[in-house]
C-alpha cells in the first residue's frame, strides 16, 4: 500500500496535481510514518507554496534531505536563523553540509542577507567546488564582488570535477549507494518560475534533440518523432529509474525494482501488478511525462539564458537526492522522475517569491542556473528499470546519450565518458564567458563587459538575459540610446521575462520618453501584477511626470512585493528626496544597503541628501563609496568633486572633474562643474575659456550663459554680462532662475548708473 | 487688519474663476507639511475641507471678520502662488469678496503682500505672490495668513472649498548656482 500512494502522489506531482498530491501523501504520511515519507510530504507542500506547513512537519528533523527541505522552507518564511541552523549545525562544524552545493548556496544566501558576507563568499565558493557548473552561486559571488576570474572557476579543474562525478554516479548506481556527488551535482538554484511549458514548446522546436539527457530518450524522441520503440525502451528504463529512486526513498526502504519500476506510472495501476507486463503499458504513459521531462530538459539546458525555473529541478534534486541515498542515483535529473519534474514546476512557484527576488534583484535572470540544470540533468538515471542493473547516467551531456541509450542493454544506461567530456567542456566553455562577461559588468568595466558578451555565439547571444545584461551595462556608460536599443531586443527575444526592465524603465526616464515608459508598465503590469520591477515602471513613469507622492506610492508597493530588491528601495529613497523628507530618504537608502552593500546609486543618493544638508563631509564620505565601487562613472566622479568643492578642497575637486571629463567626453556636467570650481577660485579667464567650449557642445543650455554673465559681471565687462544674461532668458530657464537672472540684471544697472551720475 | 493697500500693494479686481486647476511645471504645492489653522468653524465644516481636494467639502468661519487662515511652516519657505476654489453660484453670501494675503514670522509680525477684490468668483482663483521687481518673485516666509476681509452681498461668515499654496520646485542639483534645462545636461545630471 505503501509504495501505491508513493506513486500516487509521484504522478500527481509530476502532474502537478498538487491538491491531490497533498490529500494522498497526508493519507501515506498518516498510514506510514517516517522520515522520508514526511519529506515527500515537505515536498508535495514547497510545491503548492506552503512553506509554513513544510516547515511545521519538518522541523526537529535531521535527515540530511529533511534538514534542507527545512532549511528551503525556513527560507521562504524569512526565518533565516533557524534556516542556518538547520543547514550548519554549529557544535558540528566539520559535518556535511546537507546537499552538498545546494546546502552551500542556500546557506551563502542566508549569510549574504544576514550580512555575513565573508561566510556567504565562503559558502558560495564551496558550492561552486563542488558544483562548478552552479550557476547561481557564481553570479551571486559577483555580486558581492568576491568573484574570481570565470576562466579560472569554469576551467580545468571543473572539467575534472565534473567528470569524476559521473564516474562516481556510475559507480554509486551501480552500487546502490547513496552518492554524496548525487547532492553535488544539485544545484540548490531556484528560479523563479517560468512557464515552463511554453518554453518547452519553443524549445522543443528550436533546439536540437540531442541535448535531451539520456534519461528522456523516448521523450526526445517524440518530441522529435524518432526511434520509438529503442527510446521507448530507453525510456522504460529512464522512466522506471526515475520514478524508483524517488518512491525508494521517500518510503525508505529499497524497494524491490520490479515494483517499484511498475508503480511510477500512476495512471496505470495495473502496471502494478504485473513486473513483466508493465513495460509496454509503461510505455505509452511514459511518452508524456517522458515529454515533459524532455522539455525541461532542453529546457534547461538551451534556455540557459532564459528565465527558466531551475526551482523545481532542484526539488527534483532534492526527491533525487532523497532517492539516492536509498538506492542509487538518479539524482534529480530531470529523468527522475515525474516527482521530480513535478517538483520542479512546483518548485519554481514556490521559489519564485524569494527566489525571485534573489534572482531579480540584480536583475539576473537565473536562467544560467537552470542551464546548468540542464547539464545536470545529469541523468544520474538509475535505471533500475525491472533489472536489477542500472547504472547511473551521468548526465550533463547534451549529446550523449541517446545514441548510446539506444545499445544499452535494456536497464542500463550508461553515459560514456568521452561524452561528458566534451559535454563539460563546451557546457564550461560557454559557462566561462558568460561568467567573465557578468563578472566585469558587477565591477562596472562595462567597456571590458560588452566586449566578452560579444564573443558569445549568436545563438545565445539574442536571449533575453544575455541582451538585458547588455543593455545594462550600456546603461552603467551613460549610454542611454544604446541601452534603449539593447532593451528593447531584450523585450523581442523574451516578452514575458521582467529581468532588468527596472532598468530599463529608468533609461526611459533619463531619456525623457513618456510615451514609451507608460507604454512599458502598463506591458510589466499586465504581465505581471506581482512583481516587482513592474511596480518600479510604474513609479518611473509618475516620477516622470512630477508626481512623485504616487511615484513613491508605486515603489513602496514594489517594496512590499519583494523587500529584498535593492533597487525598489533605492528608487522610493530618491522619491523622498524629491519631496524633501529627508529622513525616510536616508531609511530607505539604508535598507537598499543592507540588502545590497554595492548598489552604487544608493551611496550617490546620500551623499546627494547630506550635500543638501550642508554635511559636506558626509556627503564628500558617501560620494568615495560610490566612486569606490563604480570608479568608472564620471557622474559620481563629477559629484564627487563638486563636494570637494563644498568643503573647500579646489584642488582635488579640479583634479577630480579632470578625470571625469576624461572618463567620459560626453558628459558636460563635469566640465559645467569645472567652470564653477574656476569661478570659485576666481580664475574667471580659464573658466570662460572652459565654458566657450561648453557652449559649443550644448548650445541650448541656459545655465551655462548664465554662468558667463556672472563671470562677466564680476569681471566688470557688463555689455557682454548684458548679452547673457539675455540669451540665458530666452532659453526658458525654470522661475527660480528667471528670478536670479532678472535681479542680476536689475544690480547690473546700478554701477551704470552710476557711471552716469557721476 | 490691512485693508486698504498699504506699503505700495495695490489691489487688484478679479473676475471670474478656472474650471481647472492648471499650474505650471516648475511649480509645486508646498503646504502638505505645513500647519493650517483657522479663525474660527463651523463643527463639521473645518480646516481639513481646505485640504481634502474635495471641492463638494467647504470651510466655514463662525465668528467675527476678517476671518483668517493661518498657514505655518517648518522653515522659510520660497511661496510663489496661493489658490482659492470659491464658487458665488454655490455660496453666494458666504463667497469672500475681498481677500488679504499677509506674510511674516509668525502671528506678531505678518504684513501684507496682496489685497484682491473677487467678484463674482466661480471656480479656481489664482493669487500670485510676486511683485514687481524680478527679486520679488518670491515671498520668503515663516508663515502666510489668508484674510478674507469681506464677503459677497455683505455676508458674515464665509465658504472657502480649497486652497493650494504654491512654490518654486527644488534644483535638483544642490550647490548648483542654475538649474539645467538642455537635454544633454539633464540626462547626466543625476543618477537614479
Amino acid at each position: 500500500m505503501e509504495a501505491m500512494l508513493i506513486d500516487c502522489v509521484q504522478s500527481s506531482l509530476r502532474q502537478l496535481m498538487y491538491h491531490n498530491a497533498i490529500f494522498m501523501c497526508e493519507r501515506l504520511c498518516a498510514e506510514f510514518p517516517s522520515e522520508t515519507n514526511l519529506q515527500l510530504l515537505a515536498g508535495c507542500y514547497l510545491h503548492n507554496n506552503q512553506a509554513y506547513s513544510a516547515y511545521h512537519i519538518l522541523k526537529g528533523t535531521q535527515l540530511a534531505q529533511s534538514r534542507y527541505l527545512f532549511a528551503i522552507s525556513c527560507f521562504q518564511m524569512d526565518l533565516l536563523n533557524e534556516a542556518e541552523t538547520a543547514l550548519y549545525l554549529a557544535n558540528d562544524p566539520n559535518a556535511e553540509v546537507p546537499n552538498g552545493a545546494a546546502g552551500h548556496y542556500l546557506l551563502g544566501l542566508i549569510y549574504r542577507y544576514t550580512d555575513r558576507r565573508k561566510r556567504a563568499v565562503h559558502h558560495f565558493k564551496q558550492a561552486l567546488s563542488i558544483d562548478p557548473l552552479l550557476w547561481a552561486a557564481y553570479e551571486e559571488l559577483c555580486i558581492l564582488g568576491a568573484a574570481e576570474e570565470a576562466t579560472s572557476v569554469f576551467g580545468e579543474v571543473a572539467a575534472l570535477c565534473i567528470q569524476k562525478q559521473h564516474r562516481s554516479h556510475e559507480v554509486a548506481n551501480q552500487n546502490s549507494q547513496a552518492s554524496s556527488e548525487d547532492d553535488n551535482l544539485v544545484s540548490g538554484i531556484n528560479f523563479g518560475s517560468e512557464d515552463v511549458s511554453s518554453r518547452d514548446v519553443r524549445h522543443i522546436n528550436a533546439k536540437i534533440m540531442r541535448d535531451i539527457p539520456r534519461n528522456y530518450p523516448g521523450a526526445v524522441m517524440s518530441g522529435g518523432a524518432a526511434s520509438q520503440p529503442l527510446n521507448g525502451r530507453a525510456a522504460n528504463i529512464s522512466f522506471y529509474s526515475t520514478p524508483s529512486p524517488m518512491a525508494a526513498q521517500l518510503s525508505g526502504v529499497a524497494p524491490p525494482p520490479v515494483c517499484k519500476n511498475v508503480q511510477p506510472n500512476g495512471p496505470n495501476p495495473n502496471a502494478v501488478n504485473v513486473d513483466g507486463s508493465p513495460r509496454s503499458t509503461v510505455n505509452s504513459t511514459i511518452q508524456a511525462p517522458r515529454r515533459k521531462f524532455v522539455d525541461e530538459g532542453k529546457l534547461r539546458k538551451i534556455s540557459g539564458r532564459l528565465f527558466s525555473d531551475s526551482g523545481p529541478r532542484r526539488s527534483t534534486r532534492l526527491a533525487g537526492e532523497a532517492a539516492v541515498s536509498t538506492n542509487s542515483s538518479t539524482t534529480t535529473v530531470t529523468g527522475n522522475g515525474t516527482s521530480h519534474s513535478s517538483k520542479y514546476l512546483g518548485r519554481s512557484k514556490m521559489s519564485s517569491v524569494t527566489f525571485h527576488s534573489v534572482t531579480v534583484r540584480k536583475g539576473q535572470s537565473w536562467e544560467n542556473e537552470s542551464f546548468e540544470e540542464g547539464i545536470r540533468h545529469e541523468v544520474h538515471d538509475d535505471s533500475r528499470s525491472n533489472v536489477t542493473t542500472s547504472s547511473s547516467l551521468p548526465s550533463g551531456d547534451l549529446r550523449s546519450i541517446e545514441q548510446e541509450v539506444a545499445t544499452m542493454p535494456a536497464g542500463e544506461v550508461v553515459m560514456s565518458s568521452s561524452r561528458v567530456v566534451t559535454g563539460a567542456s563546451e557546457v564550461l566553455a560557454l559557462l566561462r564567458t558568460l561568467g567573465e562577461a557578468y563578472r566585469l559588468s558587477c565591477l562596472y568595466r562595462c567597456q571590458d563587459a560588452l566586449d566578452a558578451y560579444l564573443k558569445l555565439p549568436n545563438k545565445q547571444y539574442n536571449t533575453g538575459w544575455v541582451l538585458s545584461q547588455v543593455g545594462k551595462a550600456y546603461f552603467e556608460l551613460i549610454d542611454y540610446l544604446e541601452t534603449d536599443h539593447a532593451f528593447s531586443l531584450a523585450r523581442l527575444a523574451s516578452p514575458y521575462s521582467l529581468e532588468g526592465m527596472d532598468i530599463y524603465s529608468t533609461v526611459l526616464y533619463h531619456l525623457k520618453e513618456d510615451m514609451k515608459l507608460s507604454y512599458l508598465a502598463q506591458e510589466l503590469i499586465s504581465t505581471d501584477r506581482l512583481a516587482p520591477q513592474s511596480w518600479c515602471a510604474t513609479g518611473n513613469c509618475y516620477s516622470l511626470q512630477k508626481d512623485h507622492e504616487t511615484a513613491l506610492k508605486n515603489f513602496q508597493r514594489a517594496v512590499q512585493l519583494n523587500s529584498r530588491f535593492a533597487y525598489a528601495h533605492t528608487l522610493c529613497g530618491h522619491e523622498y528626496v524629491a519631496l524633501e523628507d529627508f529622513e525616510n530618504g536616508i531609511k530607505s537608502y539604508h535598507s537598499a544597503l543592507r540588502i545590497d552593500a554595492r548598489h552604487y546609486n544608493t551611496w550617490y543618493g546620500l551623499g546627494m541628501i547630506y550635500l543638501r544638508q550642508e554635511k559636506f563631509k558626509f556627503s564628500e564620505h558617501h560620494f568615495r563609496m560610490a566612486f569606490q565601487i563604480n570608479s568608472h562613472s564620471s557622474v559620481i566622479m563629477s559629484y564627487l568633486g563638486t563636494a570637494f568643492l563644498a568643503l573647500k578642497r579646489n584642488e582635488e575637486a579640479l583634479e577630480m572633474m579632470e578625470k571625469a571629463i576624461l572618463a567620459d567626453k560626453k558628459n558636460p556636467l563635469p566640465v559645467y562643474q569645472k567652470a564653477n570650481i574656476l569661478v570659485s577660485m576666481e580664475k574667471f579667464d580659464e573658466a570662460l575659456k572652459v565654458l566657450e567650449e561648453l557652449k559649443e557642445y550644448a548650445p541650448h543650455e541656459s545655465s551655462v550663459y548664465a554662468l558667463m554673465g556672472q563671470i562677466y559681471k564680476r569681471s566688470n565687462m557688463y555689455d557682454k554680462a548684458m548679452l547673457h544674461f539675455g540669451l540665458a532668458l530666452d532659453l526658458k530657464p525654470p522661475t527660480t532662475d528667471v528670478a536670479t537672472i532678472k535681479a542680476a540684471i536689475e544690480k547690473l544697472h546700478v554701477p551704470d548708473e552710476l557711471e552716469d551720475t557721476m | 487688519m490691512a485693508t486698504e493697500s498699504s506699503e505700495g500693494e495695490d489691489e487688484s479686481k478679479m473676475v471670474g474663476g478656472n474650471q481647472q486647476l492648471m499650474v505650471e511645471d516648475d511649480l509645486r504645492e508646498m503646504a502638505n507639511k505645513a500647519a493650517w489653522s483657522v479663525s474660527s468653524c463651523k463643527p463639521g465644516n473645518g480646516v481639513t475641507a481646505l485640504r481634502d481636494d474635495n471641492l463638494d467639502t467647504y470651510w466655514q468661519s463662525d465668528g467675527a471678520q476678517p476671518h483668517l487662515v493661518n498657514i505655518q511652516f517648518q522653515k522659510k519657505v520660497k511661496l510663489q502662488l496661493v489658490v482659492l476654489y470659491v464658487d458665488f453660484k454655490l455660496d453666494e453670501s458666504y463667497t469672500p469678496s475681498k481677500i488679504s494675503i499677509r506674510a511674516g514670522d509668525g502671528f506678531h509680525n505678518l504684513k501684507e503682500v496682496k489685497t484682491v477684490e473677487l467678484i463674482k468668483p466661480t471656480g479656481w482663483v489664482y493669487i500670485s505672490l510676486s511683485g514687481n521687481d524680478p527679486r520679488e518673485t518670491f515671498v520668503n516666509t515663516f508663515m502666510l495668513q489668508i484674510a478674507v476681509l469681506s464677503n459677497h452681498l455683505n455676508g458674515r461668515d464665509t465658504h472657502v472649498r480649497q486652497i493650494k499654496v504654491y512654490g518654486p520646485r527644488l534644483n535638483p542639483i544642490p550647490h548648483q548656482p542654475f538649474q539645467f534645462t538642455s537635454r544633454e545636461f539633464i540626462t547626466y545630471s543625476t543618477v537614479r
